[in-house]
């Protein structure tokens, strides 16, 4: 029985090492928010991080997530208030929703590398996320609104240490 | 097919029935009551629960809860604004929860559980609103008694109720839990309350923050793929090579049966006449049933559309169209015969669609469970009533023992308005005694869509010799989705009385243009009917019909020599039958020109600007849009859109955030459509069957869109939708206006451009 660590807690799952993780993350753990949208790496809906990169859990195996850490838009943050996820309520993004955690995890790869961002390394990066509702423009937004929350914050940190 | 389906209508009439404000275990309770006249609800508080249409806790929470389909519109969270606006609700005590099945929750105008047509906040606008007004007027009552103070001088704000002579004041939660607030009000007393004027409204028109958003970031947001039940297994639908019209021969499933978990293999017996060759492989995973899903060995019938093509559907539209007694007419006005026999120029022209698919990111879903008697079904799905009784049907039981569990749609655009996806679920969950959810792969959801039909439009007009357009004949020639659903008050009679239309085969081309000779004839094209069952897709006809008639009338201008813009304001002159809503579009075309600078500069070679405005989607519930394009068209014919300016007149504007939301997303919607999807059928089926062939637009595609919205203070109107159709032509135009190539078939391709520009 394989044995993962996702978002901070160890759990033994009763699977084929073939078995993509999507479906062990969604039905057997019933972690929810990451989403089958297309089973093919075709739509990032399920996208999570594996040691903090940026994957399609529909073309991850389980036994290439064991002793990697994965994270899931569960464990994105202790409150829901990643500085993405407070952007995507400033800027109202989501309609259906359906792609929007792929989006958060996706988006969160390229900040936690990149702070500052320009629009063209934005959309390049998420060109592999469709979402059906086209609200591309708002993410486009919450992304950079988020990015300059984090510049601001770590900026203030920097200042709070040096001082 | 599904010819026994009927709606069940009358149940959903609120005139006729009280309006109750009672305590329950629960907190405050209001709603409808159940039967006319008959208020037991009161007596027995615990009947009382099913009927409510929003609930007050003891701690002030007001819950909302939505009859409606929410598929990201955030209808849920525009009901609980109107309930609020009334209540005198503070918007950070409100919360919404979707409803079950019950009729009590059916629209108040359609009288059944339908979300479709950009119809929801139109309809519902008055129901909710004399809601919230009864719930103050009840507490406001209560709290007066509390108080020793007359009713009249109480001042209700955010979710407080006080009295400013003595500066007393009780909150909701505090007359909750006094237990003073019950009132019956009678469907005359509901009528009579006077609501507010826009100039008193507090909350509609403001861009309240969305109940929904919050629960779409973290991903605690539950949609009909993520119910998990007890003991809960999994179906995987296995699919034929056809789309519809195929039979199981016969099912080897002895290396399925290897796979561990397997359970079952279902092949679906299903008279509604929805699905034809499917089989299910049920195990204990989704992985495990895929794998056996992935096993079964499948011998096929393929029935009689195994040689159909695009190509074949498209021969047959144009041998249909040819024939003078094909078809239906949807307008007959004038004489276009005559007329044409006087025109100074006579013009004809083809203009087609392709097969366009849903896919709304969300793969259909369901989860079935028989509980004793009861048929639970779980899923998001726009048509609860329609969708209940196809459940029932091939559950083989009556559709009042089934309940459905309404969850949040990840995306519907008319998708979920069918119910294809309750029938592997309650057959399997029958055959095997166990819940079964089943998950449609990409591949099933893409080949077995309900999608918009492949169309083709013949369009023929005459200009006097002044230019102006005096006679217009236009036939639509598709697949009929909405007879599909053998529903009659879904259909229209036509006007030459030849039994009823579809006209959401049509809607868009009684358009309000004044032309004095005007034919519309709506053409059944059985053969694309029977092959590819064609669904409601995002704004239906006028997604087809405007690209014929707008293109049209631009051709109609530059042939007169006239600006086609201007060419558009002479038609939209408001005469007879068109007064009102002609200069309402008239007006949002201007606005649109306006905003993107039209005709004020020149603009650099290769580059041009294209209208088009719109009455989408149908004549007697429309909204207002126009749309400016601008593009560059390179010589290898690769388009660049370069902006699009989209104006829209929307009546009211209940969140003018989400309106705008809608509009931007329905505008790229109409420029996905228009160019970068495609689907076509061979050998009987869909060839597109994932997001590497079926290519709905990307970040990087997207232009500029400038959304402007005119809200002049009527009845608010759908907004989903039109902009979707508004699109196509205005960029067919533009492309004309840019390089001389002239587009009649979508989606507009460069080879189709470069092609054109040579012809
Ligand atoms: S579900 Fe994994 S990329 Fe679409
Ligand atoms: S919000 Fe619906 S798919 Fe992105």
């Amino acid at each position: 029985m394989p044995n993962l660590t996702i978002n901070g807690r160890n759990m033994s799952v009763e699977a084929a090492g073939d078995t993509p993780l999507l479906w062990v993350i969604r039905e057997q753990l019933q972690m929810t928010g990451t989403k089958f949208g297309c089973g093919a790496g075709l739509c990032g809906a399920c996208t999570i991080h594996l040691n903090g990169e940026a994957v399609r859990s529909c073309q991850t195996s389980v036994s290439e997530a064991v002793g990697k850490k994965i994270t899931t838009i569960e464990g994105l943050s202790a409150k829901g208030d990643h500085p993405l996820q407070k952007a995507w309520i400033t800027e109202q993004v989501p309609q259906c929703g359906y792609c929007q955690s792929g989006q958060i995890m996706q988006a969160a790869a390229l900040l936690s590398r990149n702070s500052n961002p320009t629009r063209d390394e934005v959309v390049a990066h998420m060109d592999g996320n469709l979402c059906r509702c086209m609200t591309y423009s708002r993410i486009q937004k919450a992304i950079m609104r988020a990015a300059s929350e984090m510049r601001t914050a770590s900026n203030a940190g920097t200042e709070r240490r040096s001082t | 097919m599904n010819s026994h389906v009927k709606i069940a209508s009358g149940a959903a009439d609120l005139s006729r029935r009280s309006f109750l404000v009672g305590s329950a275990a629960t907190g405050l309770v209001l709603g409808y009551a159940a039967v006319p006249g008959l208020d037991r609800a009161l007596a027995a508080p615990s009947n009382f629960e099913p009927s409510t249409w929003y609930s007050i806790a003891p701690d002030g929470i007001v819950t909302v809860t939505c009859g409606k389909a929410d598929m990201g519109q955030h209808i849920a969270s525009t009901m609980a604004q109107m309930v609020a606006e009334e209540l005198g609700a503070n918007w950070k005590d409100m919360r919404v929860q979707l409803a079950s099945n019950d009729p009590k929750f059916n629209d108040p105008v359609l009288g059944a559980q339908i979300t479709g047509g950009s119809w929801s906040t139109m309809m519902n606008f008055d129901a909710m609103s004399r809601a919230g007004a009864a719930g103050r007027i009840a507490l406001t009552e209560a709290a007066a008694s509390v108080m020793g103070v007359p009713a009249a001088e109480l001042v209700v704000r955010d979710s407080v109720i006080s009295h400013p002579k003595s500066k007393k004041s009780m909150s909701f939660a505090d007359i909750v839990k006094s237990g003073k607030a019950t009132k019956t009000f009678t469907p005359d007393e509901l009528k009579a309350i006077k609501l507010k004027t826009p100039d008193q409204y507090t909350l509609i028109g403001v861009s309240v923050p969305q109940l929904d958003i919050p629960s779409k970031t973290n991903g605690t947001a539950k949609y009909g793929i993520d119910v998990m039940l007890p003991g809960m297994v999994y179906g995987r639908v296995v699919t034929p090579p056809v789309r519809f019209g195929a039979t199981v021969k016969s099912v080897d499933d002895s290396a399925a049966k290897k796979v561990p978990g397997f359970i079952k293999t279902v092949v679906l017996d299903d008279k509604t006449g929805s699905t034809s060759g499917w089989v299910v492989a049920v195990a204990s995973t989704y992985a495990g049933a895929k794998k056996a899903a992935d096993a079964l060995k499948i011998a096929y019938d393929n029935g009689p559309n195994a040689k159909l093509s695009s190509e074949s559907l498209l021969s047959e539209a144009k041998r249909l169209q040819a024939l003078d007694d094909s078809g239906q007419f949807f307008v007959k006005d004038g004489d276009t015969a005559a007329a044409f026999g006087t025109a100074a120029k006579v013009m004809e022209a083809e203009y087609t669609t392709n097969i366009n698919i849903h896919a709304p990111l969300e793969p259909m879903n369901a989860v079935a469970e028989f509980k004793g008697d009861i048929l639970h079904i779980y899923s998001g799905n726009q048509f609860a009533t329609r969708t209940g009784q196809i459940a029932a049907a091939v559950a083989g039981i009556d559709p009042k023992y089934v309940v459905m569990h309404q969850m949040w749609l990840g995306g519907g655009f008319g998708r979920r308005l069918d119910a294809d996806m309750m029938i592997p679920a309650v057959q399997a969950a029958k055959a095997v005694g166990k819940p079964v959810k089943i998950i449609y792969s990409r591949e099933n959801d893409m080949t077995m869509d309900y999608s918009r039909p492949l169309t083709y439009q013949k369009v023929k007009a005459g200009l006097d010799a002044d230019g102006k357009l005096i006679a217009l004949n236009h036939d639509v020639v598709s697949a009929w989705p909405t007879a599909r659903w053998g529903i009659p008050d879904f259909l229209t009679p036509s006007v030459d009385k030849k039994g009823p239309l579809d006209s959401f085969t049509v809607n868009g081309a009684d358009f309000f243009y004044t032309v004095p000779n005007h034919q519309v004839r709506a053409i059944k094209n059985e053969m694309a009917h029977n092959a590819t069952p064609s669904g409601q897709l995002r704004s239906v006809a006028p997604g087809w019909t405007f690209w014929a008639v707008e293109s049209m009338i631009d051709e109609l201008a530059h042939a007169s020599g006239k600006d086609p813009a201007l060419f558009r304001i002479e038609l939209l002159d408001g005469k007879g039958k068109n007064d009102g809503g002609a200069q309402r579009l008239r007006n949002t075309l201007l606005a649109a020109m306006g905003l993107a600078g039209y005709g004020t500069g020149k603009l650099p070679e290769g580059e041009g600007m294209g209208v088009a405005c719109v009455s989408s989607q149908e004549r007697a519930s429309a909204s207002w849009t126009a749309c400016v394009a601008h593009v560059a068209v390179a010589p290898s014919g690769e388009v660049k859109v370069k902006k699009l300016t989209v104006a829209t007149d929307v009546g009211m504007q209940v969140h003018p955030d989400n309106i705008r939301a809608q509009v931007e997303g329905a505008a790229l919607w109409g420029l996905s459509l228009a160019m970068y999807e495609k689907a076509t059928l061979k050998d009987g089926g869909i060839e597109q069957t994932n997001f590497d062939t079926y290519t709905p637009l990307r970040m990087s595609q997207m232009p500029e869109v400038a959304v402007n919205v005119i809200a002049n203070g009527d009845k608010p109107t759908g907004v989903g939708e039109p902009a979707v159709t508004v699109i196509a032509p205005a960029l067919g135009n533009a492309i004309f206006n840019a390089c001389g190539a002239r587009l009649r078939a979508l989606p507009i391709t460069a080879d189709a451009v470069r092609a054109a520009m040579k012809a």
